[in-house]
């Protein structure tokens, strides 16, 4: 909204007024004072619904002459079945893989003779067909986009190959410090429930995908009525409707049965520690994650503890390890906000011989903020991060597309966007300690390190109770009861 | 290796409402970017780009000195000196500048190319003049201390871990410019080696500050919500009084002779979960009037699903899992670079030359009409996806005219790109590559006992 910028940096004039001298005239010592700011401004987007069911939602950025479009399924890695990890991204991942009238090598060379990309892909309560291209090219690229998600023919041949794909990205994957101890954490803190495994699955549960469960996924879920276009950029209302009637309007339900619940979000496993033997790992990653409660009034709150802990450059984990110590090359740690649950995730790369010294440091920051209110000056700066990387995010047609799709994901009203800063601004100290209080203490904390065990697992050991040890090739991330294979 | 980004934590016509309006194979029209371009008394080159879009503005500082001009036996030095600009000055404490732009809602960057050296500043439009007196300050009067210049090399050790040793393909990729040139600086990698980091000293830093951070070897590019009149003010109250010196700018003057035979080098790792290889040609400066042809070409093989490369290697013959063509085109001999990871159990040799014939078959037969169309229509969509923002259409400004041999080239480049014929995308693959000489870079596990070295 246009006032809250204006406050914002108003209260940073007040603060900064305090600690640095007003530049003097013809002195080049100091730096000067800022000018009065030009507030910006985040229209709501408007929604409107088709006979079918299917939600149009618009997001206007005039004079750019680039249209994102999303085609938003609202289910997603979570409604994957047990012993099948893997199957909504495999779904998505084949849409594109051929369709009643094209190949896969057809619709590839149809969409980037649009100047975008068909991009396919699942995550948590999402799956979506996207395309960014200029807008004489928007009516061709929703006809592929309407072709895909509704005439998709998962060839045996094509899952054959997409399947053989993803088990090498796995087994590269595999390789990466970072993934191995994020994946474990997961486990740790959602155990065998819907969120607990990985949603790229696993080679355990890709061997075991079949034809026949894509078909079923795609005929529960893919429906008018299960799903959201999204379009931001260079059109108006007007035309929005038009375009997604024109190429959504004879889309019809696969059944008539109602759309199942996927099964609880899951209970964290009884381990708290994991070390992932990674032993040629040219660095040790260290994983903390606690969960969170779903976000709901509270948003704005946890998004700017996050950036205290966390996000962006200056946050404390960054001046703790980077800055002041040279630990690593980069600490921060972000929010995984999914609907039915969120999790606080803060990860680190570091030498291995430093990682017990990292984990110390991490640990320390999570207790801080529940112990002392944050400054007002560390606040009134983690707040403008957090606001400028939003205000920032939505200058692209894609990125504007991205956070309409999350707050569609997440539940929330669509005029949320528009007040997304003024409620950043009016987060408090107090507010902040309360909620790190509430929820980030030790017991619900998870902690993974990943890398060469023999460099750092002894020093570990002294201060992480319930510690063990899991050679990487024995770790399971399938849904076992434990993170190690029996 | 491309450039390196400092900050990154671990963790891009006016168009018509009346869509039917538009034929689907209507040529698209792109504004040409408007910019108003200076140089001071003392050499500074300044650009203004302005562009009322969001209201913020991007300010960048390039100057003209990259990894190639690593002092000898200090490789890594310009990216680790580039770390340091972020410390203390005269008058400037140690991470001031997070201050004046994360803590305002802005954001700040830098990285360190092969030929020059960016500093990038984003800022709500109201805190420009801060940020133009601070680049100033910091081209003027850096003055790092002992206790920082040792953290952040700490810190840049991490960096070199993190992208090289504890990334999949980091050794591989790290081996690639090393393994190809024979004698140009280029041969040694932007990210240096830890002995070379180690060795490094404060005096090395004063040094390269006085030798190429100076007025006449910088580009300044302002983008985005600014008055121009008061930007010209204020560049001139904060830059002009930044002296030139009077010694010459070093610059590297080697070039790397035409390669008379192919070579091949097998680059081992501790641990390699695919193996990889990469086919290496020498390609001709970014500023040849055959870099749009070269682009196009690089386009047809590598850029996207329907690319040669990934039809024919990963989708029809099911052989790499991942696959690229790189025109690595730079102020000197660049590379143009084929690259595909194997699929698992399918034997390396044999994919290389798959990926060898796919790109001579581009050489030897030209390209249809719509397939040239399409990678045209690609390129200049990702053009206009990048110049969404004030940074990346400071980017674009920046790289035009520091690198490409004018800031003109930012709107020149995409006519050019529009002109390549099939006959000039032959042209140049027979010349660069079917009629040149190639080194190969396989990429393989380490045998059992070379396994515990890192």
């Amino acid at each position: 909204m246009k006032t809250s910028l204006v406050r914002l940096i108003g209260a940073l004039l007040l603060s900064l007024a305090g600690l640095a001298p007003i530049a003097r005239a013809q002195s080049f010592d100091t730096p000067p004072q800022p000018g009065a700011p030009r507030p910006l401004t985040i229209a709501t987007p408007v929604e409107q619904r088709l006979p079918n069911g299917l939600r149009v939602v618009l997001a206007e950025r005039r004079g750019v002459q680039l249209v994102t479009a999303q085609l938003v399924v609202l289910s997603g890695s979570e409604v994957d079945p047990p012993q099948r990890a893997g199957l909504a991204s495999i779904t998505a991942g084949l849409l594109t893989k051929g369709t009643r009238r094209h190949s896969a090598t057809a619709l590839a060379q149809a969409a980037e003779s649009l100047g975008g990309a068909l991009d396919s892909s699942a995550g948590w309560h999402q799956s979506e067909v996207a395309i960014t291209v200029t807008v004489p090219k928007l009516d061709a690229a929703l006809a592929l986009v309407s072709e895909v998600v509704q005439q998709p023919v998962f060839a045996p041949a094509e899952l054959d190959r997409l399947r053989a794909q993803a088990l090498d990205e796995l087994k590269v994957a595999y390789t990466r410090p970072a993934t191995l101890a994020g994946q474990a954490a997961q486990r740790l803190l959602f155990g065998n429930g819907a969120y607990g495994h990985p949603a790229g699955g696993t080679p355990a549960s890709l061997a075991r995908i079949a034809r026949a469960d894509l078909l079923a996924l795609h005929a529960a879920r893919y429906r008018p009525d299960n799903a959201v276009l999204v379009l931001a950029g260079d059109l108006d209302a007007a035309d929005a409707l038009r375009l997604a009637q024109r190429h959504f309007g004879a889309w019809k339900a696969g059944s008539s049965a109602p759309v199942p619940a996927p099964m609880p979000v899951g209970a964290a496993l009884a381990q708290s520690a994991a070390v992932i033997d990674l032993p040629v790992s040219g660095q040790a990653a260290v994983v903390v994650a606690t969960p969170l409660p779903p976000l709901g009034a509270d948003r704005a709150t946890a998004a700017v503890m996050n950036a205290v802990l966390g996000g962006g450059y200056s946050s404390r984990l960054n001046q703790e390890i980077r800055i002041r110590r040279g630990l690593s090359y980069g600490a921060g740690s972000a929010l995984d906000a999914r609907p039915d649950g969120a999790t606080l995730r803060a990860g680190v790369q570091t030498k291995n011989e430093s990682a017990a010294e990292v984990l110390g440091l991490v640990q320390t920051e999570f207790d801080r903020l529940a112990a002392a209110p944050v400054g007002a000056d560390e606040l009134a700066a983690r707040k403008a991060t957090v606001i400028g990387d939003f205000s920032r995010s939505v200058e692209t047609t894609a990125g504007l597309g991205a956070a309409v799709e999350a707050l569609i994901v997440a539940g929330r009203p669509l005029a949320d966007l528009g007040q997304r800063i003024d409620a950043l601004s009016a987060v408090g100290a107090d507010a902040v300690q309360r909620y790190a209080a509430a929820n980030l203490g030790a017991a619900g904390r998870r902690v993974v390190i990943a890398g060469d065990a023999a460099r750092f697992a002894q020093a570990l050991k002294a201060t992480t109770p319930g510690l063990s040890v899991i050679a990487a090739d024995q770790l399971d991330l399938d849904l076992g009861s434990a993170l190690s294979r029996p | 290796m491309g450039p390196i980004w400092l900050r990154r934590a671990v963790a891009v016509i006016t168009a018509s409402s009346a869509l039917l309006g538009f034929a689907a194979d209507a040529p698209l029209k792109i504004a040409p970017v408007a910019f108003n371009e200076r140089v001071l008394a003392n050499g500074l080159q300044v650009i203004a780009v302005p562009s009322s879009a969001s209201p913020t503005v991007s300010v960048q500082v390039w100057y003209h000195v990259g990894a190639k001009d690593d002092p000898a036996g200090r490789s890594g030095f310009a990216h680790l000196f580039e770390h340091l600009m972020f410390k203390s000055t005269a008058h400037l404490k140690a991470e001031q500048f997070d201050r004046l732009t994360e803590d305002v809602g802005g954001a700040n960057n830098a990285f360190t190319g092969n030929d020059v050296t960016g500093y990038t500043d984003l800022v709500p439009s109201n805190h420009l003049e801060v940020l133009l007196w601070a680049e100033a300050e910091r081209m003027s009067n850096l003055n790092v201390v002992q206790a920082n210049f040792v953290s952040e090399r700490a810190v840049v050790e991490e960096e070199y871990r993190e992208r090289v040793l504890a990334t999949p393909y980091g050794r591989f990729g790290n081996a690639i410019a090393p393994a190809a040139y024979q004698v140009h600086p280029y041969k040694r990698p932007s990210i240096g080696s830890i002995a070379d980091l180690d060795a490094a000293t404060l005096a090395d830093v004063v040094a390269f500050h006085a030798r190429y951070y100076r007025p006449d070897n910088a580009t300044l590019v302002v983008a985005g919500d600014f008055d121009a009149a008061q930007l010209d003010a204020w560049v001139d109250k904060y830059f002009a009084r930044v002296p030139r010196p009077a010694t010459p700018l070093p610059r590297v003057s080697v070039d790397e002779p035409a390669w008379d035979s192919d070579r091949s080098v097998t680059v081992t790792a501790p641990q390699v979960p695919l193996p990889a290889v990469a086919l290496v040609w020498l390609a001709p400066p970014v500023t040849s009037p055959d870099a749009p042809a070269l682009q196009i070409a690089a386009a047809l093989l590598g850029s996207g699903e329907s690319s040669r490369l990934n039809q024919a290697l990963v989708y029809r013959q099911r052989v790499a899992g991942q696959i690229g063509f790189d025109a690595d085109l730079r102020a000197g001999p660049g590379l143009l670079t084929a690259t595909a990871i194997v699929a698992s159990g399918k034997p390396l040799a044999a994919v290389a030359q798959a990926l060898l014939a796919e790109v001579l078959r581009l050489a030897a037969q030209p390209v249809g009409a719509a397939e040239l169309a399409k990678v045209k229509t690609q390129l200049l969509t990702a053009a206009l996806l990048s110049r969404q923002t004030p940074e990346g259409l400071a980017s674009a400004v920046a790289d035009a005219a520091v690198l490409q041999g004018g800031a003109g080239h930012v709107n020149t480049d995409l006519v050019a790109l529009q002109n390549v014929s099939a006959a000039d995308v032959q042209r140049v693959l027979q010349r660069y590559v079917a009629r040149a000489h190639k080194v190969s870079v396989q990429y393989v596990q380490a045998a059992a006992q070379e396994g515990g070295a890192k």
